[in-house]
């Protein structure tokens, strides 16, 4: 006996097996972002006053990411069209810009990465508080490009005041011998940045998985399009469903964590 | 859902993101007092994209008027 | 045999048939491996895509972890009993590979937490989650259904390949520096994440491959109990044990990602100094600790036990499945109630996602919010007493047939209804602030999985045991296994309800010594002699218990060659699908695809030739 309805869909429930299987493997999924992003509320509650912070990622960056996603979710779809409607060589066009869309993603969200992590704040142990880039860093001094922060309404508020008032801050150069703490905007910052770390971190992961299938399935598993073409169609759309919740899930993260 | 139909749902969040972010743009450049040219050019750019999307879906719908949504 | 059904032949002509379908093409993973069968060992026992192999996979894996459990357990027992004695048997090798843990073959406090940490990781989830979830849905739900193997064989292999890394990871982790995790099963932060070492780490890379595999699994019997169906199996055709198995995949589905994603954030605490859940604050070693703090401990509770209700549930609805399906059997009468065992089953389902805050009454999370969780804690125990009563129901003026099977499942029945019973003061949250982390806790909820879902599964085991291998278990082995078991399980398990109820908490690694009159006259509420006297009562049950699971363990492997060959294709004379194919199944289960005509429980119906007629046959 072989195994029914891997291809044609079953008649009461209209689908076939792969269909029923990612929608199942989307609602887990929506799951795993739902825990996270109710962590994201509790923690936000539960923050100490002026110490969430807001505005501090780059928003035209973030848009622009975004637009790219939702990019390659319409290319994802105008190449299972065009593979319905047996253009193979249009398909091909459509997903290859939808990969190079991920790799552009992957590409931007590691600048704002790298600059999130030589983002510094600095402690001194008269119990000033300096935030900025860093500049250079030596055994005896530390010079940023940033601000001093008046803490009084928490350090966080604090950085958005300064940085609203005037965005890129002069020099300022602070002994190592006077440092309490230095820390970058690491994960362990403080736990907004634990979370959008973890939540983008996760997300990342998906589109470089999400983005690894399709390019498989475009070129070296593009043979099946010659013997089983609906099985192949049927793939692509598997792949382009897992897509759209991996884009989907960056609309609802992108407001988020970068306006609210 | 098909493809189709999770396609139409994501067009429908997408617009609803750039209205949304358009509006939360032009709100913060009216109402702050430290609101930037970033803030309008950001607004008008997501008006625009939103209408392009919604431009977009319509001719989808028309395009895919064949295809299940199952 | 007369009663044999159209699957039933003789063994010459099924070993012809199993070899013609071992070069039949079989559909997804199979059409480019032809020659599927003949791919030598590993292909065959290693790297199957058989449900059926994979099943006895997920089998013989969760025994043997269910035996280590055991014997986790049964050192702590030791302990508990005779605090500071070196522990007999067992004790040269723990010094052996514990080193100063268990220095002169003592158990040490942090071995003691390290057991009982894995202890109940061990139990919950390498043993008996895989066991009625995997082994058994492996091995029947597509016989049941009339499937020829799961929707995705090569997903149901990876499935089961996570789960052995994950088994890997958590065994390795005893013998790394430092040794396994020990902030118990819950991993409660910021204990788990201030206790040093490795441990923590390890267990929960464990569990995020155990949570992969338990999210694939759950995909594919989900996708295989939808899409599978064989022509004619309505879903009210379902046997009643395909039902239990579904709305498990559910739970599993949707209850596992949140703690994938709360264990992701306590790896993060701990590999990269996040504070997710470490509060402002928080001193550790007796210094402040150096971290950005503003984390909710409080956030892990509501995440674990977000996971830790259902998985409750996923813990005991395969096992009523199976108890449903050896009762029809066995009374030779079809269940009572079917309709309403289902519905009960997906209300179960769904209640059980707005329960989990009942283990968390005495965490200051509010009244308010205990007076929600209690009152659905009332509401999810109205379906779970309909299933417990249509299943005594269905005793009635049955004619039963008392072989091991039979009798482990009738066991279940008062066992779980202790174990459910007792949850009751439990429940609510006013008597739980007296209750909460004593022994009573833990005679609670081992009424409900060890006598309940142990004893459930065992019965399983006698009962699929002549489909997978064409022999009987040994009856008379099986019977002395059941008696001395039920003696030994209440034994344990009872005089824990008194204990508890006297005060005596759970978690200490003198059992209680500390805190009893003997030590300190003078103390209020102090533990009476009697109760600490009672620990070493419930050890020699315990090993009682042990020794009655010896006669299981040799009835196991010798019945493989030497038990009573089945007379049949259908020993049992049912009337599911799962019987109504060749012994052992071969490749692609079916000779014909089956049409399904009637009801899963067709006994001893008014006119037809046999008292049972099978789902794909007419009368």
């Amino acid at each position: 006996m072989e195994i029914p309805y891997t291809v044609e869909p079953r008649k009461d429930t209209g689908l076939y097996n792969a269909k029923v299987g990612i929608w199942l493997f989307l609602a887990s999924e929506v799951m795993l972002f739902g825990a996270l992003f109710s962590s994201y509320i509790l923690l936000r509650v539960g923050a100490d006053v002026g110490e969430w912070p807001r505005d501090l990622l780059n928003v035209p960056i973030g848009t622009v990411n975004t637009l790219v996603l939702i990019c390659s979710s319409v290319t994802v779809v105008l190449g299972w069209a065009a593979l319905k409607q047996n253009n193979f060589a249009k398909y091909r066009m459509f997903q290859t810009i939808t990969v190079l869309c991920a790799f552009a993603f992957v590409g931007i969200k590691s600048f704002e990465y790298y600059d999130k992590f030589t983002h510094y704040q600095v402690i001194t142990k008269d119990g000033k508080v300096y935030d900025g880039h860093l500049h250079s860093r030596t055994a005896e001094q530390v010079v940023l490009q940033g601000h001093e922060i008046d803490a009084s309404k928490g350090k966080a508020e604090g950085v958005r005041k300064a940085q609203k008032a005037d965005k890129h801050g002069k020099e300022i150069v602070i002994k190592t011998s006077d440092i309490q703490k230095i820390g970058n905007y690491g994960p362990k910052h403080n736990t907004y940045m634990s979370i959008y770390f973890t939540l983008t971190g996760l997300h990342a992961l998906h589109v470089i998985a999400g983005a690894l299938v399709i390019a498989y399935i475009l070129w070296p598993g593009a043979r099946m399009w010659k013997t089983e073409p609906e099985r192949y169609a049927n793939r692509v759309e598997v792949s382009g469903l897992f897509w759209h919740f991996v884009d989907l899930v960056w609309i609802f993260l992108f407001p988020v964590l970068y306006l609210l | 859902m098909s493809l189709k139909a999770f396609h139409v749902v994501f067009i429908l969040a997408s617009l609803a993101l750039c209205f949304g972010m358009s509006a939360w743009a032009f709100w913060q450049y009216s109402d702050n007092e430290s609101s930037s040219q970033t803030h309008l050019l950001l607004g008008t750019f997501c008006l625009i994209s939103g209408i392009c999307l919604g431009i977009y879906g319509r001719y989808f719908l028309r395009k895919l008027r064949d295809v299940s949504y199952l | 045999m007369k009663f044999a059904a159209s699957g039933s032949q003789n063994g010459e002509n099924r070993m012809q048939t199993s070899s013609a379908h071992a070069h039949a093409p079989t559909g997804d993973a199979h059409g480019s491996h032809p020659h599927h069968d003949e791919g030598g060992f590993l292909k065959k026992y290693v790297f199957s895509t058989d449900h059926k192999v994979i099943g006895v996979q997920y089998g013989i894996t969760a025994l043997v972890f269910l035996l280590v459990g055991f014997v986790l357990i049964m050192c702590m027992r030791w302990q508990i009993a005779y605090p500071g004695k070196a522990i007999p048997v067992l004790g040269g090798l723990l010094t052996s590979v514990f080193g100063d843990l268990a220095s002169g073959g003592v158990m040490t406090p942090d071995l003691y937490n390290m057991f009982g940490a894995m202890h109940g990781t061990i139990m919950v989830f390498l043993a008996i989650v895989p066991l009625a979830f995997g082994a058994f849905g492996n091995l029947v739900v597509p016989l049941q259904i009339g499937a020829p193997d799961m929707a995705f064989p090569r997903v149901n292999m990876v499935s089961y390949q996570c789960y052995a890394a994950g088994c890997i990871v958590m065994v390795v982790s005893f013998f790394i520096p430092g040794g396994a995790a020990q902030a118990g099963w819950t991993s409660y932060s910021p204990l788990a994440t201030a206790i040093p070492g490795m441990g923590q780490t390890f267990w929960l890379v464990g569990m995020v491959l155990l949570i992969t595999s338990s999210l694939l699994g759950a995909v594919n019997f989900i996708a295989t109990i939808i899409q599978l169906r064989a022509p004619g199996m309505t879903w009210m055709r379902l046997p009643f044990f395909v039902w239990a198995q579904f709305v498990t995949g559910f739970l599993l589905l949707l209850a596992f990602p949140p703690l994938e994603a709360a264990g992701l954030m306590q790896l993060a605490d701990k590999v990269l100094h996040t504070s997710f859940f470490l509060p402002t604050g928080l001193a550790m070693g007796g210094e402040l600790a150096n971290i950005s703090g503003g984390g909710s401990p409080l956030l892990w509770q509501h995440l674990f036990w977000f996971l830790g209700h259902p998985e409750v549930y996923v813990l005991i609805l395969p096992a009523i499945g199976i108890v449903g399906e050896i009762v029809a059997c066995n009374t030779r009468k079809p269940l009572w109630g079917y309709k309403s065992l289902v519905y009960s089953v997906l209300a179960i389902g769904f209640i059980s996602f707005i329960v989990w805050a009942h283990h968390m009454y005495l965490t200051g999370m509010g009244t308010k919010i205990s007076t929600f969780f209690q009152t659905t804690t009332m509401i999810i125990s109205i379906p779970s007493v309909i299933i417990l009563t249509c299943l005594f129901i269905s005793l009635w003026g049955g004619s039963i047939r008392f072989n091991t099977p039979m009798l482990f499942a009738l066991a279940f029945l008062p066992m779980f209804g202790i174990g459910g019973l007792t949850g009751l003061p439990l429940g609510f949250n006013y008597s739980d602030i007296h209750l909460h982390d004593t022994y009573y806790v833990i005679a609670h909820f081992h009424y409900v999985v060890a006598p309940g879902t142990i004893f459930a599964l065992l019965a399983g085991v006698y009962f699929w045991y002549p489909k997978v291998t064409g022999r009987y278990m040994n009856e008379t082995l099986g019977k002395i296994h059941f008696w001395v078991s039920l003696v030994g399980m209440n034994l344990v398990f009872m005089p824990m309800f008194y204990q508890g109820m006297s005060g005596m908490l759970r978690r200490m690694s003198d059992g209680g010594a500390m805190y009893s009159i003997a030590q300190t006259p003078n103390a209020i509420g102090g533990l009476s002699a009697t109760i600490i006297k009672l620990n070493e009562y419930v050890t020699h049950a315990a090993g009682l218990l042990a020794l009655a699971q010896i006669p299981f363990i040799i009835n196991f492997f010798w019945s493989i060659s030497n038990g009573k060959k089945v007379e049949s294709d259908n020993p049992w004379q049912a009337t599911t699908l799962d019987w109504q194919t060749p012994t052992p199944p071969p490749h692609g289960n079916f000779e014909t695809v089956p049409t399904v005509v009637r009801g899963p429980y067709d006994y001893s119906l008014p006119g037809a030739k046999a008292d049972f007629v099978p789902q794909n046959q007419n009368p």
